[in-house]
């Protein structure tokens, strides 16, 4: 038996240790917020946090988690940055089919939660791995932008 | 008009003269180690050939497993996706490609009609069953150190597998290189024909793992320049070369531009994982002998070769910078910007290994202190962009990017990681890279 700490909460879950977390989360725990897009960290559908930094949960080892804490989809709207990414989703309606949008959310709410005010080029480079289908790329900007406004 | 003549052929026959004594004269892979050789039977500190101690009683065919994998027979004898021993894997010379052939114990296509000594004519000699002459690609000149009675476990263990049918390619190597009498005149000059002899005043660990090197795992056909001969120039041993595509790093003890400011630690973990922290993870090539080699062998085994590497003269590398750059910045804007690179390095590869270089998914991602992106020319950077790079214990796992990014844009990515987590950039062109590609495919 291992333990994680997700969301705040400990849970406790079997696995080999070299399973990567985003099939723990899924398949052993049933947090099916994080979702599987590519499986070779080309993505970004599978971002969740640990200790506050983006990680494709796809390729990291469960083990290597070690204790350091994980943040996903279903526990970021409790962090300032990742209220503020969520409400300003609402507003500006990103959202279209929404497979990529738990781990664009993750990804804006960890590059918020460093630069508070980001510019074009620093949204660039941290939300560059993450690719949506429906090319809301342009919303999603936008909305980085107002979560910003709004968190300041 | 006649003396001028004279002269002239005067001249060239001192020239050839000199150049025949040049090779002639050219050191043996263990020369630096100087000390007495002596016959196996008479050193008196165990016996450095063979396998290793837990093996002893194994059977021949077990004991030849063993060898071979040291030999590392199989990663040149399979075409990529094919059967294992099958041959068809090509080795592209700048003078045409050659390929490897099957050693299956089959009787038509394979080695099934091999006697010992014709195998050890070929092992020992680079002499083919027809008599024919193999080319050096087949490292004959190494494993002519090999023991009788180690080569013929080798080909027990060959002929304890599947026979496969499987021919021959042709080669198409280009006149005069595809007149295979010539090696015969290549093997006069730089092939020793004589069997391993341990150094008497050298330890135990050092004269196995001087075997494991020079006659097994052939660590020099990779690592050590070659002359205009395309021999082995052991003047600059181990002091590292451009092979096959890859550069195979200088493993001299040289502190800077080879391995003599590692740790035994760093060396024995790096061999037998194909990766060490704070020195990158071995790919390619290098990660191909990991794989189905150094992983495979004893402990103590790789121990001695550790050993071994420690008694290599330090050679420099003057296209190497001595000293590896630290950590990366944390944030994309501190660091070079070269537009293009930077913009596909944060889109396919920033979310594994970091703007900082430092991985947050898996130490084997981790580019700080790995010699390639501290490497100006940056030729492994693009081969590993260019292939990905795969373990089999899955402990690395890295997209191909071959055939999604072009040449210019490879180049531009390339010049970007090395600039960034490296102590000097490379300046590679997609020509540069449309090169390299070429040098790699099969």
């Amino acid at each position: 038996m291992a333990t994680l700490k997700i969301n705040g909460e400990t849970k406790n879950f079997e696995a080999t240790p070299d399973t990567p977390l985003l099939w723990v989360l899924r398949d052993v725990i049933g947090m099916t917020g994080t979702k599987f897009g590519c499986g070779i960290a080309q993505c970004g559908a599978c971002t969740v946090h640990v200790d506050g930094k983006p990680v494709r949960s796809c390729l990291l080892p469960v083990s290597a988690v070690g204790d350091r804490s994980v943040t996903t989809i279903e526990g970021i709207g409790a962090t300032p940055a990742g209220a503020a990414v969520q409400k300003a989703w609402l507003e500006l309606e990103v959202i279209q089919c929404g497979y990529c949008q738990s781990g664009q959310i993750m990804s804006a709410a960890a590059l918020l939660a460093t630069t508070p005010n980001p510019d074009d080029s620093d949204i660039n480079a941290a939300m560059a791995g993450n690719i949506c289908r429906c090319g809301t790329y342009v919303r999603i900007r936008d909305a980085i932008k107002r979560a910003a406004g709004n968190a300041a | 008009m006649r003396r001028t003549l004279l002269t002239i052929v005067a001249i060239l026959v001192v020239i050839a003269g000199a150049v025949a004594l040049w090779f002639l004269s050219a050191p043996g892979p263990l020369s630096f180690a100087g000390g007495n050789k002596v016959a196996l039977a008479s050193y008196k500190d165990g016996k450095p050939t063979g396998v290793p101690a837990e093996l002893q009683q194994a059977s021949i065919e077990k004991r030849g497993e063993y060898l071979a994998q040291a030999a590392d027979c199989m990663v040149c004898h399979t075409a990529p996706g094919g059967k294992e021993y099958t041959g068809g894997f090509a080795f592209k010379l700048p003078f045409g490609t050659l390929y490897s052939t099957n050693i299956t114990p089959d009787k038509e296509t394979g080695i099934g009609n091999y006697s010992d000594a014709e195998f050890l004519a070929a092992m020992h000699r680079g002499v083919r069953r027809d008599g024919a002459r193999l080319y050096p690609a087949m490292p004959y000149n190494s494993y002519t150190y090999v023991t009788d009675e180690d080569a013929l476990a080798i080909k027990a263990y060959l002929f304890s597998l599947p026979p496969v049918k499987a021919p021959a390619r042709t080669n198409t190597l280009a006149f005069p290189f595809n007149q295979r009498w010539g090696m015969a005149f290549w093997s006069a000059f730089f092939n020793e024909d004589v069997r391993f002899q341990p150094v008497a005043d050298k330890s135990a660990d050092w004269n196995r793992g001087a075997y494991l090197a020079e006659a097994l795992a052939h660590c020099g056909d990779c690592h050590t320049p070659r002359n205009l001969a395309f021999a082995l120039d052991n003047r600059k041993k181990f002091a590292g070369t451009v092979s096959a595509g890859w550069y195979a790093y200088n493993i001299t003890t040289d502190k800077g531009a080879g391995i003599g400011a590692w740790t035994d630690e760093a060396l024995l973990s790096y061999l037998s994982t194909g990766h060490a922290p704070g020195h990158g993870t071995a790919s390619g090539p290098m990660g191909e002998a990991v794989d189905h080699s150094f992983s495979k062998l004893a402990a103590s085994d790789v121990r001695a070769l550790v050993a071994y590497l420690r008694s290599v003269p330090a050679k420099p590398s003057s296209d190497l910078p001595s000293t590896l750059a630290g950590v990366a910045a944390t944030s994309h804007r501190q660091g070079p910007d070269n537009g293009r690179g930077k913009q596909i390095f944060a889109g396919a590869c920033a979310s594994c290994h970091d703007w900082s270089g430092v991985s947050a998914i898996t130490p084997t991602a981790t580019l700080t202190g790995a010699r390639a992106v501290n490497d100006p020319g940056g030729t492994n950077v693009v081969q590993v962009i260019l292939t990905g790079m795969q373990r089999p214990n899955g402990l690395v796992s890295m997209p191909s990017f071959g055939s999604i990014y072009s040449d210019a844009d490879v180049a531009a990515l390339a010049n970007y990681v090395t600039a960034r987590f490296g102590s000097k950039g490379s300046t590679l062109t997609a020509k540069d890279v449309a090169k390299l590609r070429q040098q790699t495919a099969q």
